[in-house]
């Protein structure tokens, strides 16, 4: 279902000082950047933008936008008091000083009707909650990836992305970057029909039991943790970026799938789009157990529909050798083909500009699907997500896509959610 | 001392004195036996009596929450009793509804909507988060009677219908008191989400009622973000209704 229409002509609304609501100062001057230029479209024209979630992926996507000339960022919104001032310093610097309010709740940010549409870079386990929540405002979205934390949490965002009629794009802009080199001789039909991959993702995340610290004034715990569990404040809980045995919130299984879904959204996002997969989700992952000998460790497979097997892990020794028909990628990515001529297929360019972000904005715009579709993104996401349950139960499962659900196993299908603490409802 | 050679009931004794940064290592037995025990009924049971003893004693908030977290994997009928006094517990409520709202037995839901029945405020929308979850279709008369009530409790239940979205969660819906602000909002959602849901099931009359009643009040509405993103459901849903090859 498309839905077709165009964003009204906005009226640019400035504000005299960083207040929570906007509104209109008066007298209001026309100024010159609000005419616009031969290359920045007027106040009018421009995509009125907010940011949720401003910490390291956030401060740079925030960034990204900031340098688009087709954007106004008006408003931030942060847990973390630092985070909402830096945030708010760099729209000031561009805009001028008071371009920005700042926000502590998303949900008055969203509340705002001047905002068409919103960057999201909170940690994974707030995703869904503010993607659908944003849907419903009408605003569109960009996500940071992994789009997901549980299985069920993706049909439900897309249900609200289609219902409303809203641009998603989720975050990965590694796959038409990192990744060309295996993308480009797939789609070439080089390796002719793609039959197997063998992929190297990271560590799961864990539980976390770490002692509780007096909570510094300048966050807002609970809202940090908000529909995740309650537990008590420790800087090595929330703090950090990328330490996947402990090092940060990522490493941790309330807030994340750990480097399984956090770089998984890149590898598997680069592999599955260049083998053709993103229409696609695994009808099952087989466990294969540690040899009894102890030389090969344990690893997994992912079986799509069209009999391509995604190996996870597997041991070299149990590789079979490469066909003539194979590319590799440095980050552990093989894809093997069978050597007949297949049609090329022109790689999807990000469209009207040269970036991710780029192709958000024009996708506001012109209403197109992005290139990083929800779609796409929850399929690709389904990959990791069933390969972290299968290593936690040590065993098999098959998925049944039209169900969401796994094929008669209760207790698989008791992993694809989980509750969320009062009062997050989604 | 490697958790391989720590026994369960070691393991156990390490959960039941275990606090927020305390040594984590002599978990992992227990993890492992949960991971072991699946297909093994009696092996199962005797793990589930453990950890409802520690849910049901003095253990520390840590180690109740983890008993909760391995409940939600293995946790049966038998489980309900010691899990559900927790539900009126501000501090343990949230972690017992983690472990009944993935336990599949009736009695898991009908623990939830009786603790719906005596909840108040943010507990209240706890066990009707956790309905909503279960798609539990019993709880629908419970839950439409929260419709003209306390509005952060009316929007909750707005959301669990529209989740649920059986006819009956739609009539509910559409029998809900007028409301206005974020409880309207709730309203609406929920209603297109039914709605959906019945054009998904075939019933192409009950849904295009829904998206017409939608779409007219929609024309009143303010030209809002909101109000634009209503109209656009409203109206892909009536003209997917005219279409029999086209779905939401």
């Amino acid at each position: 279902m498309t839905h077709d229409f165009a964003p009204s002509r906005r009226r640019f609304l400035a504000t005299s000082a960083a207040t929570a609501t906007a509104a209109v100062a008066a007298p209001y001057v026309i100024t010159s950047k609000a005419l616009g230029d031969a290359t920045t479209p007027p106040a009018s024209d421009r995509i009125v933008m907010g940011g949720i979630g401003l910490g390291n992926m956030g401060s740079g996507d925030q960034r990204a936008f900031l340098a688009d000339p087709r954007v106004q960022y008006v408003a931030v919104c942060d847990v973390r008091e630092k985070w909402r001032a830096e945030a708010r310093d760099r729209v000031d610097e561009k805009h001028g000083a008071g371009s920005c309010a700042t926000y502590v709740d998303f949900r008055e940010l969203l509340g705002r009707d001047d905002i068409d549409a919103v960057h999201i870079a909170t940690p994974d386990h707030w995703h869904a909650l503010m993607t659908i929540a944003a849907c419903r405002a009408g605003k569109d979205i960009y996500l940071q990836k992994p789009e997901t934390l549980t299985l069920r949490e993706g049909p439900l965002m897309i249900q609200a992305a289609r219902r409303y009629g809203r641009v998603v794009s989720g975050g990965s802009q590694r796959v038409l970057e990192d990744y060309r080199r295996i993308v480009d001789p797939c789609w070439a039909g080089e390796l002719g029909r793609i039959t197997s991959i063998d992929i190297e993702p990271g560590p799961s995340s864990m539980a976390c039991y770490l002692p509780a610290v007096a909570t510094p004034p300048d966050i807002d715990w609970e809202l940090w943790l908000g529909p995740a569990p309650w537990e008590p404040y420790n800087p090595g809980r929330c703090d950090g970026n990328y330490g996947a045995g402990g090092g940060s919130w990522r490493s941790y299984i309330d807030y994340s799938g750990g480097s399984l879904t956090d770089w998984g959204a890149h590898n598997f996002g680069g592999t599955i789009f260049a083998a053709g997969l993103l229409d696609l989700q695994p009808v099952k992952a087989v466990w294969h157990p540690a040899s009894s000998d102890g030389k090969a460790a344990a690893y997994a497979t992912l079986v799509y529909p069209n009999g391509v097997d995604v190996h996870c892990n597997r041991p070299k020794t149990l590789r079979p050798a490469d066909p003539a028909a194979t590319v590799t990628h440095e980050r552990g990515i093989t894809i093997r083909g069978d050597g007949n001529a297949v049609p090329p297929r022109p790689v999807p360019a990000y469209r009207g500009g040269v970036s991710i972000y780029g192709d958000f904005i024009e996708c506001v715009k012109t209403r197109q699907r992005p290139f990083r579709d929800l779609e796409g993104a929850v399929n690709t996401m389904t990959a990791p997500h069933m390969l972290g349950l299968v290593r936690r139960l040590e065993r098999s499962v098959e998925w049944d896509r039209a169900a969401q659900r796994f094929v008669n196993d209760e207790e698989a299908n008791r992993l694809l959610d989980r509750a969320r603490r009062e009062p997050w409802i989604l | 001392m490697s958790s391989d050679r720590i026994s369960l009931d070691d393991g156990f004794k390490a959960l039941a004195a275990f606090d927020w940064g305390a040594d984590a290592a002599p978990l992992a037995t227990i993890d492992a036996a949960v991971v072991a025990c699946h297909g093994q009924e009696s092996l199962t049971s005797d793990l589930e009596k453990r950890f409802g003893a520690i849910v049901g004693g003095k253990a520390s908030r840590a180690a109740k929450e983890y008993a909760c977290r391995k409940l939600a994997l293995i946790g049966t009928a038998a489980s309900v009793p010691v899990l559900a006094p927790l539900l009126a517990d501000p501090i343990e409520s949230h972690m017992a509804r983690f472990a009944l709202e993935r336990i599949p037995a009736p009695a898991a839901g009908d623990a939830l909507r009786q603790a719906l029945g005596a909840a108040r405020g943010d507990l209240a929308i706890g066990m009707i988060s956790s309905l909503a979850n279960r798609r539990d279709a019993a709880s629908v008369p419970a839950l439409g009677a929260l419709l003209g009530g306390d509005p952060k409790t009316a929007a909750a239940a707005a959301a669990a219908l529209g989740r649920i979205a059986t006819p009956e969660a739609a009539t509910a819906l559409a029998a809900a008191p007028p409301a206005a602000g974020p409880v309207a909002d709730a309203v609406i959602d929920a209603r297109l989400a039914c709605a959906d849901a019945m054009l998904a099931a075939g019933d192409r009359a009950a849904a295009k009622a829904i998206y017409q009643a939608l779409a007219a009040a929609s024309g009143a509405t303010p030209r809002t973000h909101r109000g634009r993103a209503v109209r656009v459901a409203a109206k892909s849903g009536l003209l997917a209704c005219l279409d029999e090859t086209v779905s939401p």
